[in-house]
């Protein structure tokens, strides 16, 4: 009887496998239409195009990979991978990179690129690497030269692990040597895109580089449209004004649910929502305090109240970054013990600001949370730029909440006394340094690990969730990468279902 | 009337200066500036310091405040922090949007508004008039954006016959999606506003009724429709255009709201991103220019009111 129905089973199998094989091999594929116009919804929007002087992460996800393009690039699940270069090497010793060019590589102007474009445009990101946008992280280069017209040979004064990386990001685009464009307005790249139009604030059109010296983009045109308000984005894509909205927000998932031609795809981000400490506030300058409202706090009560749009974090270094480690046992949720450190440190009835740039979903929680073990807290509305000041700049405050969308960031955030949190240890910048400083991934992973299990356990800052990236995607729409979609979007590979 | 044009227009550039002065010294109370948004959470100090050099805003603010002026003398708004765009340019552009939007609320506002208020007036005795009342009352007192997220939702999203949101990109060079992208977000204020206009038109309508010469004429043998129409209704309208160049500056506030909601790129939403990027300079200019635009209606209503009002041009001895 058993022996009868595994027979059944195989033979069933086997049906089914050949079926399949023969609708497979006999279905011609869907055609792709090459005159699309392809319209994304976009929160963030940039402010001009100066992709070197102007901050935020609109600027990348419109111009990097498709406007414009650096010797290496990263792909969709975030590893480096050679874009100009055909390929690179690094010396045993970290200290000489050498990357060999593309043969044919053009600007869409027609210009063709040349080694001296290459070293031009890095020599002037290292010589304005205090003022250029991510430059710093070219900080340890010592010279950018041209062997030959096919090679660049970049040296540095002591190993830097992260410099690869920063090549990788905006401090390593190739811009055309001696082109007199203006960057705000204008944007001159080797990608597969050039920009068409751009109105500040409402709209980005690139078109089709149709001199593109690699594989030519499969749509005509793209279109990002940038949206204040999150409903009217929702409605957006809902009446088919959109092929694509990046991201959805958590709170109009609902809307989405039986819509036709429409998926919710959902990705990794690097965003790292934290409730910032002011470090050298007298109050929370003391650790049992700071351990304390951690341990007031559930992240999963967050994460619920945003849709479920996260991951318990920990820690200052998200998955998908090197030294990733899950810390979220470190001063977990515990607020019969939250009450006890506050008692024991001496505090009570504490009162504390919070400013924030966001809406009301967050802090709601928070202010009930810290009200279940005696602390008070007050929220101020505010918006970024007033953020930027008054928190950023003046370090005017006791708690705060931002979204960190940025990888490779614990540098930035974590060993420098003078950032916002005023976090200063020299142990973690120690660390932090010798994982700058290694020739390897591995060490360089372990060196950080350590580094931010000490923010950690210090209770530097709490770490309410890290956000999850949710696209909603027409079907028809294909190609669009899934990861990380809100800090960089690579268009080059897409394409549109359907006749011409 | 020429000396009544020239005082008009005298108080009309005293009002212009007063509030360029106004505008420029209260936006520099707002919290942060354009250094920061172009810097964002990563620039250091010594970024965000370049910024400011190379933006001028180092300056002192006084200095800041003569280029400003020096440039509007000239007839010259300035160029945008961010872009470099001159603000006329964009403000041009915007404006083909916000004025046919304005334009369009208008016409929707009183054809909503004049012949409910009269219908309600004559009928103010009776449950239709006062149902009318009641609706124009409880449609004033609800917020523009509500009304317009209600029909994005209902008239865009269900039903599909107008876009819920956006303008073509190709602006008016594609003249029915661009009228059609004004259809919705023109009714949002036209309620509203609308409401409004009959509350004041049916006031206005009521007082004729009271009056002797309408009285008279249905004494007469008119109906006291027919005679509030054909006697009565220019009193209403000399009201109504009194209204109007008040309603105008509502109309602009709910502009700025709609173009938020339907995401049109007009001076409204303009004004709402240029506030939020601290881009004062464009600010300043968008500001200026709504002013500018208040101002005008009111002094183009003063003149109509006063050609229109023989009571008014008998005051001042310009009637024989």
């Amino acid at each position: 009887m058993r022996t009868s129905k595994i027979l059944l089973a195989a033979g069933l199998a086997t049906v089914s496998a050949v079926t399949l094989a023969a609708c497979t091999g006999g279905s011609t594929p869907t055609p792709v239409n090459t005159d699309a116009t392809v319209n994304l919804g976009l929160v963030l929007a940039p402010t001009d195009l100066d992709i070197r002087t102007t901050a935020g992460a609109a600027l990348n996800q419109a111009l990097l990979d498709n406007v414009y393009q650096g010797l290496v690039t990263l792909d969709d699940s975030g590893k480096i991978v050679r874009d100009i270069a055909k390929s690179y090497t690094i010396s045993p010793d970290g200290l000489t990179y050498d990357f060999t060019l593309n043969s044919g590589v053009t600007f869409s102007d027609g210009h063709a690129l040349t080694a001296d474009d290459v070293v031009s445009s890095l020599q002037d990101a290292t010589k304005n690497k205090t003022t250029y946008v991510d430059a710093s992280g070219l900080a340890d280069v010592a010279s950018v030269t041209a062997p030959d017209v096919g090679t660049v040979e970049v040296k540095l004064d002591k190993p830097n692990i992260e410099t690869l990386w920063a090549l990788a990001g905006r401090a390593g685009i190739v811009l055309e040597k001696g082109a007199t464009n203006d960057l705000k307005t204008t944007a001159l790249g080797t990608g597969p895109y050039t920009v068409a139009g751009f109105q500040a604030n409402t709209s980005l059109t690139l078109d089709r580089n149709d001199n593109y010296w690699g594989t030519k983009a499969q749509v005509k045109e793209i279109v990002f449209h940038y949206y204040a308000d999150t409903a009217t984005a929702a409605n957006a894509a809902l009446s088919g004004d959109l092929q694509a909205l990046l991201p959805v927000d958590p709170t109009q998932k609902a809307k989405f649910a039986g819509a036709q031609n429409l998926a919710i795809v959902q990705g990794d981000s690097t965003d790292k929502w934290t409730l910032g400490f002011n470090n050298t506030d007298p109050t929370l300058s003391k650790k049992d305090v700071r351990t304390a409202i951690r341990e007031a706090i559930d992240p999963k009560a967050i994460i619920a109240a945003v849709g479920g749009a996260g991951l318990p974090l920990g820690g200052p270094i998200p998955t998908g970054d090197p030294g990733y480690q899950d810390l979220t046992s470190v001063d977990a949720y515990n607020a019969a013990d939250a009450k006890a450190k506050f008692a024991a440190a001496g505090v009570t009835r504490l009162t504390l600001t919070i400013p924030t740039p966001y809406g009301t979903t967050i802090s709601d929680i928070l202010t009930s949370e810290l009200n279940a073990v005696g602390v008070k807290l007050t929220v101020k509305q505010v918006d970024f730029n007033t953020w930027l000041s008054q928190v950023f700049i003046a370090g005017n405050y006791q708690l705060s909440i931002v979204d960190h969308v940025e990888s490779h960031d614990f540098g930035t955030l974590w060993t420098n006394p003078k950032y916002y949190f005023h976090y200063d240890n020299a142990q973690v910048q120690s660390r932090y340094h010798q994982a700058l400083a290694s020739t390897t991934e591995g060490d360089e992973a372990k060196y950080l690990s350590q580094a931010a299990a000490i923010v950690s356990n210090d209770a530097a800052a709490e770490w309410l969730y890290q956000g999850v990236v949710l696209n909603v995607v027409s079907t028809s729409l294909k190609g669009l990468p899934v990861n990380n979609t809100n800090n960089r979007l690579n268009l080059a590979n897409i394409s549109v279902l359907g006749g011409q | 009337m020429t000396r009544f044009l020239a005082t008009r227009a005298l108080l009309l550039l005293v009002g212009l200066a007063v509030a360029a002065i106004l505008i420029f010294f209260t936006l520099r109370v707002l919290p942060g500036d354009v250094a920061l948004t172009i810097g964002g959470t990563q620039a250091t100090p010594e970024q965000i310091a370049h910024i400011r050099r190379s933006l001028g805003l180092d300056q002192p603010v006084l200095v800041q405040f003569g280029d400003w002026v020096a440039g509007l003398l000239h007839g010259d708004l300035g160029q945008s922090l961010l872009t470099g765009v001159p603000v006329a340019d964009d403000i041009g552009r915007a404006l083909t949007v916000t004025l046919p939007l304005a334009g369009l609320s208008l016409v929707f506002g009183l054809a909503i508004g004049i012949p409910l208020g009269v219908v309600s007036a004559v009928r103010h005795r009776r449950f239709s008039g006062f149902a009318i009342s009641a609706a124009a009352q409880a449609v004033a007192a609800i917020p523009i954006v509500f009304i317009g997220m209600l029909l994005a939702v209902g008239v865009g999203l269900y039903l599909r016959w107008l876009p819920v949101q956006g303008f073509p990109n190709a602006g008016w060079a594609n003249p029915r999606r661009a009228f059609d992208s004004l259809i919705l977000p023109a009714l949002s204020i036209a309620l509203v506003e609308g409401a409004v206009l009959l509350r004041f038109t049916r006031s206005a309508a009521l007082e004729a009724m009271s009056q002797d010469f309408v009285r008279t004429a249905a004494a007469k043998g008119m109906t006291r429709t027919r005679a509030l129409v054909t006697h009565g209704l220019p009193n209403v309208i000399l009201s109504v255009v009194s209204v109007l160049g008040i309603q105008l500056a509502a109309l602009l506030v709910g502009a700025v709201l709609v173009e938020v909601v339907f995401q049109l790129p007009g001076l409204g939403k303009a004004l709402v991103d240029d506030v939020g990027n601290r881009d004062l300079v464009k600010v300043q200019g968008e500001l200026l220019v709504i002013t500018a635009l208040i101002l005008v209606v009111g002094f183009v209503v003063d003149v109509v009111h006063r050609l229109v009002d023989p009571r008014e041009r008998q005051a001042d001895g310009d009637l024989e």
